[in-house]
């Protein structure tokens, strides 16, 4: 399909009223979902997934992308106005915007946050739309050999990226590689560790670890705190004023500020693993050191505000870069999405933008649209956003169990998906209480298979091992995949020195 | 997994013993090595191939062999990380449930929920479940149990009807009536 009738293409279903109706409730909950403290992105992501189901593919993967854009600036609200980041991705942006709005100012905290979330998910797209098909370009010319050690190296950046010991980061990659070989054998379709059970027969289905591990026993983890359940009032009290076009103008008087958070954005988020949570922390850095006046960050100033937000926006349209491109996705949201295209029966990896370039141009359009869809609901909800955060625990966590229920059920109405959802659940609470990071295994989950594939298929081509050593894009991604754990393994031994000095 | 999961379970106390912690990770270690080893014996039983140098086992095999590689190494570094302990300190794993006791009797009724909804049915299951965990968190009386009781209601019912209806996902009606 040549690329402008792709392109038409995409507008016409995306432009549908169903599509846009769809969206428009993507971006609302997405919002909301985030501004409530203990309800991330990812539950809401993974939650919206079986609902998706019965939509045509564009349609299902535009919601999801929206209430993915929506979740980013709703994150915002609570770490503005109660201190508290909704999600993981806002953990900066409490540090000057939750200041300024105990000034008195709780409306241009929010303003600024929801422009430069905007900018930032513009800038994003704009960069997924250049670079993501030249790199499925080379993507497709790839063999076998360095999909393996790309995967190889993907897994080992998350592991290095996440969490406090990398023995423990690697070793959940590996179990969830594990965890993916149980059912059916990709090649031979051999029945593997399923003991004759019927639970196991099919495998244990990656939505269910999903679920299982991103809301199930995250809610648990939740609700361990007797007093933190009811929660405490606001400290910012009722009167928001805000005035969005001089805040626009605000936020456009830091281009530097703007776009180089958003890039860093744009980067982080490109690289396996690491996301918005790691972006926001690096994009404030850098704005700080960057700044002529960096003892002012922290005391309620608007470029701090500016770098979170638009570094943690950036990250959206920067994992999709991977995930399009390559087929590897660069976070557990990614890896939502790919699922959702996988049960749509479309195969995600380099060919997508040839094959189905209409999806494709489809889902970047869609990132656009989504940022301004948040951009129009949140300037004009903003003066309800006070009572979203104030719904105790106690009423979200039995409701979202009940909607990881029918997530579960969603995907092949059976019951039996339920107990393993129940035993993932536990077994990813449990880890998580032992320190063990819970992303690389969700990874290890999706990627396994591929992996697999393409070592048994690598093999077959050539039965000669060393190919992957002395192939060049092989072998430079496995020497990547060396360092990324030799500087993790350096820089633990630095900081352990460092306690004990 | 579950021999692991459950050897886990008993001893651990998060925030103020490391022991503890040291101690549960060195048992969960232990377990999972012992698992990944009989597994890494069990696939070498599965079928190689005529077509392709590694056949259904050797993938699975490869992981399991690393994953016990790794399992030993925490083991290891949590034995390490115990030694330096304080011996006299108590693990604490009673006190570790029992701080603990509102997410797992969450996650118990969770667990009631799945096991009752084939019998009742997705809705009266939902309601019953929306009802009883947010009297657990804290819905105890009047006007807090009243909300409880509107909230089990919208989407207990609520929930079943969107999907079977909008979505057309059809959710478990119940044997019992």
């Amino acid at each position: 399909m040549p690329m402008t009738d792709a392109l038409l293409s995409s507008v016409e279903q995306l432009f549908s009223l169903a599509t846009l109706v769809s969206m428009m409730i993507g971006v609302v909950a997405g919002v909301v979902a985030a501004a409530i403290p203990g309800f991330t992105i990812t539950m809401a992501i993974v939650l919206t997934l079986p609902v998706t189901f019965t939509m045509p593919p564009l349609q299902g993967v535009a919601t999801m992308l929206a209430v993915y854009v929506g979740g980013g600036s709703g994150g915002l609200i609570s770490a503005a106005l109660l201190g508290i980041p909704g999600t993981p991705s806002a953990v900066a942006t409490t540090f000057d915007a939750y200041p300024m709005a105990r000034k008195g100012e709780p409306g241009r905290a929010l303003a600024l946050g929801i422009w430069a979330s905007f900018f930032g998910a513009l800038v994003s797209a704009v960069v997924l739309i250049v670079a993501a098909p030249p790199l499925a370009m080379i993507a497709v010319k790839l063999g076998p050999w360095e999909y393996f050690s790309l995967i190889l190296f993907a897994v080992t950046v998350v592991a290095s990226l996440v969490g406090k010991s990398i023995l423990k980061g690697l070793m959940m990659s590996l179990l969830g590689l594990f965890i993916a070989t149980v059912g059916q054998d990709p090649m031979m379709g051999v029945p593997r560790f399923t003991f004759g059970v019927d639970v196991l027969a099919a495998g244990i289905p990656f939505l269910v670890v999903l679920i299982g591990i991103f809301a199930v026993s995250q809610l648990a983890s939740e609700v361990e705190n007797p007093t933190e359940l009811q929660q405490g009032k606001p400290l910012v009290s009722g009167e928001i004023q805000f005035r969005p076009f001089a805040v626009m103008r605000e936020v456009l008087s830091h281009p530097g500020n703007l776009l180089r958070s958003s890039m860093i954005g744009v980067v982080i988020g490109a690289v396996p693993g690491a996301g918005g949570s790691i972006a926001n922390l690096i994009a404030y850095d850098q704005a700080k050191r960057a700044s002529k006046t960096p003892e002012r960050f922290g005391t309620g100033i608007a470029d701090g505000v500016v770098a979170s937000e638009s570094g943690n926006s950036a990250t959206a349209g920067g994992g999709l870069i991977p995930m399009i491109a390559l087929g590897i996705p660069g976070s557990a949201v990614d890896a939502v999405l790919m699922a959702a295209l996988m049960v749509q029966g479309i195969s995600v990896g380099p060919r997508l933008i040839m094959d189905n370039a209409d999806l494709a141009y489809g889902m970047f359009l869609a990132m656009f649209l989504a940022a301004v869809m948040v951009l129009a609901f949140c300037l004009v909800s903003m003066r309800w956003f006070l009572r979203i955060t104030e719904i105790p625990k106690s009423i979200i966590v039995p409701v979202v169990l009940v909607c990881c229920a029918v997530g579960a059920l969603a995907l092949n109405n059976r019951v039996t998906d339920l107990y393993l959802l129940i035993g993932v659940g536990l077994v990813g609470y449990l880890l998580a209480k032992l320190d063990y990071p819970l992303a690389p295994l969700v990874l290890g989950v999706i990627l396994g298979p591929i992996a697999e594939t393409n070592l048994r298929r690598a093999l077959m081509a050539d039965e000669d091992w060393t190919l992957f050593l002395t192939r060049p894009i092989s072998a430079g991604l496995l020497i990547l995949a060396v360092l990324s754990v030799a500087f993790t393994v350096r820089r633990i031994l630095r900081q352990r020195a460092a306690v004990q000095a | 997994m579950n021999d692991a999961t459950q050897t886990v379970s008993r001893p651990e106390r998060e925030t103020s013993s490391e022991r503890g912690k040291a101690l549960a990770n060195v048992i969960f270690n232990a377990g999972l090595a012992a698992l990944f080893v009989g597994l890494f014996i069990q696939a070498g039983d599965l079928p190689s191939s005529m077509w392709e140098p590694l056949g259904a086992g050797s993938f699975p095999r490869l992981i399991l062999g690393a994953l016990v590689i790794f399992n030993l190494a925490i083991m290891v570094q949590s034995m390490a990380a115990l030694r330096g302990t304080d011996r006299a300190a108590s693990v604490g794993a009673r006190r570790w449930f029992l701080q603990r006791r509102l997410a797992f009797a969450t996650l118990a009724s969770f667990a009631i929920y799945a096991l009752s909804m084939p019998w009742i049915g997705f809705a009266m299951a939902s309601l019953l479940f929306l009802l009883a965990v947010q009297f657990i968190l804290g819905a105890r009386r009047g006007r807090r149990l009243l909300i409880a009781a509107i909230i089990a209601a919208i989407f207990g019912l609520g929930l079943y009807a969107l999907f079977s209806h909008v979505f057309l996902i059809s959710l478990p009606s119940g044997r019992l009536w």
